[in-house]
């Protein structure tokens, strides 16, 4: 015991000269698409990753040790694309040799990223990038804040079975594997609870026009129907089901802001519609915490926050705390266990359900609550929470690898 | 049933007037020229923009800003045809076939240049939606169907009897035979651009109108008006008419009575189907 | 009317007509007669301005018209009836006809319509057909109706009777002994040379891309070898 308090001490002193900490600097990569059509999730993570490390290295950085390190980035713009996501991370690991990646808000550039990284010596962060296999292909080092959109489709298929839907219509884009786990595994869901699905119809990637679609599923006239796609998609879906005289409940699951739907379809077509997804940033139902996130942000940046930024932002706070808490910033395989144990950071924006009272999984996946949000007087209004089981999904995620 | 049915007809309808609009165009260039004008959906498109651009940022009414759009569509396509097709008119036609390549691609990085990535939707008052026992008809799509009506109406008028569009199909039938005849086919050519883009134009409005005007909507619009050309016959005018129309209500059964998956399959099925069966297209007299 | 002098023309860089002069004179019929490949379709393309020629002159009605475009000539008056007819045949014999017509466009021409079917009576009771669905000969007074159609100050036959139904050459010939009677100024290349000299004032023999022999008609018609090479004696 002396011995070792005998070295830790030494080491101190050899490390820090005279008795105040060393400041030192903690280089971390940064991968996101900074331009293209990936860019309007990219820039907003960015903007939050860069004011959660001012808000830690402001109040003093990251102490590991006797030292205290200020964390500095360097970014690639990776525009979403694979490609150009293999390079980014070959480029910050072998040329920056960079041991902590963050960003990513896109499943092509992730998804790239997870096919390869299990074999580098680094820990990666994944923020908004909604690709399964990003955490389901079971790397060590990968930690991810979004769930996949199984787990909530699951708890929304659940949700509607438990509306007093008994017949459902489904109407889904074709060939998103996000869109289609969803929708997948609400069926599964739906179905388990009794309900039973007339009709699933697709739509293509480019698709506007639905009204074929939803002619014949009105044809069927099931209690409800379920929408889900981009969110254009899911507008123009309203849109034509209100047009074609739908008046069945409509569910769907897409995500878009008030103004994104408000271009496509009227607030009267929208009226009383539903969106079940996780509950991404949102100041109205994350609570005080969330507003002043909100205030700073705005002060720094001058605009608001899209509902992403609080993925890659919680991220930065992961980070922190495995640090501090392992007391190295080398040992890779320590701080990817102490991550695996954390519990969930004080600072972290989001509602996360913990699993077995830790923040990410065995494979790495944190999840978070998901929410029933309804159309009412022109603009999405949160109603209540959907039945999630982070403890099931997780399970469910252990059994599959892509 | 029998609701669903005439519904899907409607909706069948509606698209596949955009569909005419938009093979009438391109059979008419094809005609004169012998050139497949891929760049004609980023031609509209451009239209579709331009006229979301004059109501929202110059405060242009909806119809002045459709008329305004569709006479620059008319200039944009006598430009193309003098600076990009005219100078190859008499090289082989692999020439004229790359720059309409090259002219797709340069139109659509234009577009996105001038006018950005999002997608726009081109704002209208009409939102009411007409009930006739069952089957319900948006306003805005009985516009949409009346519109491209009048002008598949005007322009079948303007080939089959004025004086220009009479040299138009002479210069289509026989070049030499109509410059005896005293025929500028240089006027014709030109002629025949602008009012091709105008109308690619119209469609491009109507398609901005009713769904949206965006980058990658426009290859889907020539993929659909080729489609028509091949169902109608290359070069025909009523065919590109019969031929749209028939597209739009079989993409709607195919979603309607077999699978929606096979709504986008269905244009390359009757197109197959009309190759075996007759390969000069459904209005066309066998050239045997 | 028509003074064509020194004219050469070739495809590409390969001259196929060596300085032909001749000339047509207002309210004549001159033909040009002489083998396959010779030129004689060569020069009436470059004179109609579907062609330019090499070097040499065209003047018709006291203007240069070398060399510019075949609807401007066109529109001066000189009209053609192509070889192979060349009717518009997806569309009708009417619209053929009024097709001819093009550049007396902004005029009426219902009395040329009408005039054109008294000549050709089998023309009224096709006029709703498609020309392409005519016979040959049928076609072939599509082909020179139309011609006419735009009264035309000089009318230029590429070999009408050139495919023709035997039987049927006779009444093309009767045809343009009509035409002629009606004050129409005609050049005319028919590999039939009989009957190009019957209906012809004049004629230019012409082998290789010259004129080889020129005269009137009757002249032509006695020299040996034109008979020996041309009328099969």
């Amino acid at each position: 015991m002396k011995r070792l308090l005998g070295a830790v001490l030494s080491t101190a002193l050899i490390g820090t000269p005279g008795a105040f900490a060393a400041e030192k600097t903690l280089t971390i990569g940064y991968s996101d698409a900074l331009t293209g059509g990936g860019a309007v999730y990219g820039v907003p993570q960015k903007k939050a990753i860069d004011l959660a490390i001012e808000e830690i290295n402001g109040a003093g950085g990251i102490k590991v040790g006797a030292d205290n390190y200020k964390i500095k980035t360097i970014e690639y713009d990776d525009k979403a694309d694979s490609t150009e996501a293999t390079n980014v991370a070959r480029k910050l690991i072998d040329r920056d040799d960079v041991k902590f990646i963050l960003g990513y808000c896109c499943s092509a550039s992730g998804g790239a990223m997870a096919s390869f990284i299990g074999r580098e010596d680094v820990i990666v962060l994944v923020g908004t990038a909604g690709a399964r296999s990003i955490t389901s292909l079971g790397n060590k080092n990968v930690f991810r804040t979004r769930p996949p959109g199984d787990y909530t489709g699951a708890a929304a298929g659940k949700f509607i079975a438990q509306q007093g839907v008994k017949t459902l219509g489904i109407l889904a884009v074709r060939d998103v594997a996000l869109f289609t786990q969803y929708r997948d595994s609400l069926v599964k869901a739906f179905e388990e609870a009794g309900g039973k699905v007339v009709a699933i119809e697709t739509f293509g990637g480019q698709d506007r026009d639905m009204t074929a679609q939803l002619t014949k599923l009105r044809g069927l006239n099931p209690d409800a129907l379920f929408v889900s796609g981009y969110v254009e998609q899911v507008a123009f879906s309203h849109r034509q089901a209100s047009e074609l005289g739908i008046k069945t409940q409509r569910y769907g699951f897409s995500g878009g802001s008030a103004e994104q739907f408000t271009k496509v379809a009227t607030a009267e077509q929208m009226n009383g519609a539903w969106d079940l997804l996780a509950i991404e940033f949102n100041a109205d139902v994350l609570g005080p915490k969330a507003v002043a996130f909100v205030d700073r942000y705005k002060k720094k940046y001058n605009e608001n926050p899209t509902p992403n930024t609080a993925y890659a932002y919680d991220q930065v706070y992961v980070l922190r705390d495995a640090l501090q808490a392992a007391q190295t910033t080398t040992d890779m395989k320590k701080i990817q266990e102490t991550i695996r144990a954390l519990p969930i950071p004080k600072e972290a924006l989001l509602k996360y359900l913990p699993v077995n009272g830790r923040m990410f999984d065995d494979k790495g996946q944190a999840y978070i609550a998901n929410g029933a949000f309804q159309w009412k007087n022109g603009n999405w209004a949160f109603v209540k929470e959907l039945p999630s089981d982070a403890a099931a999904y997780s399970n469910f995620l252990k059994t599959i690898k892509d | 049933m029998l609701i669903d049915f005439i519904q899907q007809i409607f909706n069948g309808l509606v698209v596949g007037s955009i569909y005419t609009l938009i093979a009438l165009g391109l059979t008419t260039i094809f005609g004169i020229f012998g050139i497949a004008h891929f760049a004609h959906g980023s031609v509209a498109m451009f239209g579709g923009y331009l006229t979301y651009f004059l109501i929202s940022a110059l405060g242009i009414g909806l119809l002045p800003s459709f008329i305004l759009a569709m006479a620059a569509g008319a200039l944009l396509g006598i430009v193309l045809e003098r600076v990009a097709y005219y100078p190859v008119r008499n090289a082989p036609p692999i020439n004229s076939f790359i720059i309409a390549l090259g002219l797709t691609l340069i139109i659509e990085k234009l577009n996105l240049l001038a006018f950005g990535v999002d997608q726009v939707i081109i704002p209208t008052p009409l939102v009411n939606v007409i009930n006739v026992g069952g089957v319900t008809m948006p306003e805005l799509r009985i516009y949409v169907l009346a519109i491209a009506a009048i002008l598949v109406i005007g322009m079948t008028l303007l080939i089959q009897r004025t004086w220009i569009g009479m040299a138009v199909r002479a210069v289509a039938q026989n070049r030499a035979a109509a410059v005896l005849m005293g025929i500028n086919v240089n006027s014709v050519s030109m002629f025949v651009f602008a009012l091709s883009s105008a109308l690619g134009v119209a469609a491009g409005v109507l398609v901005g109108a009713l769904f949206a005007v965006a980058p990658g909507v426009s290859s889907g619009l020539v993929i659909k008006g080729f489609a028509v050309l091949i169902l109608g016959g290359l070069g025909s005018i009523p065919g590109a008419i019969v031929g749209g129309m028939l597209l739009g209500v079989s993409e709607a059964f195919a979603a309607a009575f077999v699978s929606s998956a096979y709504k986008d399959v269905i244009s390359f099925l009757l197109m197959i189907l009309v190759l075996l069966v007759r390969p000069e297209g459904l209005m066309r007299r066998s050239s045997r | 009317m028509l003074e064509v002098s020194d004219l050469r023309i070739g495809y590409g860089q390969v001259e196929v007509v060596h300085g032909v002069s001749f000339n047509v004179r207002k309210g004549e019929c001159v033909a040009l007669i002489g083998p396959n490949g010779a030129g004689k379709s060569t020069i009436l393309k470059t004179v109609c301005g579907l062609m330019s020629p090499l070097g040499g002159s065209i003047m018709f009605g006291g203007r240069s018209t070398a060399g510019e475009p075949g609807h401007r000539i066109a529109g001066l008056g000189i009209s053609m009836c192509p070889e192979g007819r060349q009717v518009f045949s997806e569309m009708t014999v009417m619209e053929n006809l009024q097709l001819g017509a093009y550049t007396r466009r902004r005029s009426s021409i219902k009395d040329d319509l009408d005039e054109m079917m008294t000549l050709f009576p089998r023309l009224r009771e096709r006029a709703g057909q498609d020309a392409g669905t005519l016979s040959g000969g049928e076609q072939e007074m599509v082909a020179i109706a139309r011609a006419l159609m735009a009264r035309p100050k000089l009318c230029i036959f590429d070999e009408p009777s050139l495919g023709i139904a035997p039987r049927v050459v006779d009444e093309i010939e009767q045809t343009l002994l009509a035409i002629k009677a009606r004050g129409v100024t005609i050049l005319l290349v028919e590999q039939s040379v009989s009957m190009a000299l019957r209906v012809a004032d004049r004629g230019y023999v012409i082998e290789a891309g010259l004129i080889v022999l020129e005269g009137s008609s009757a002249e032509l018609a006695g020299n040996k070898n034109v008979q020996n090479a041309y009328l099969g004696f």
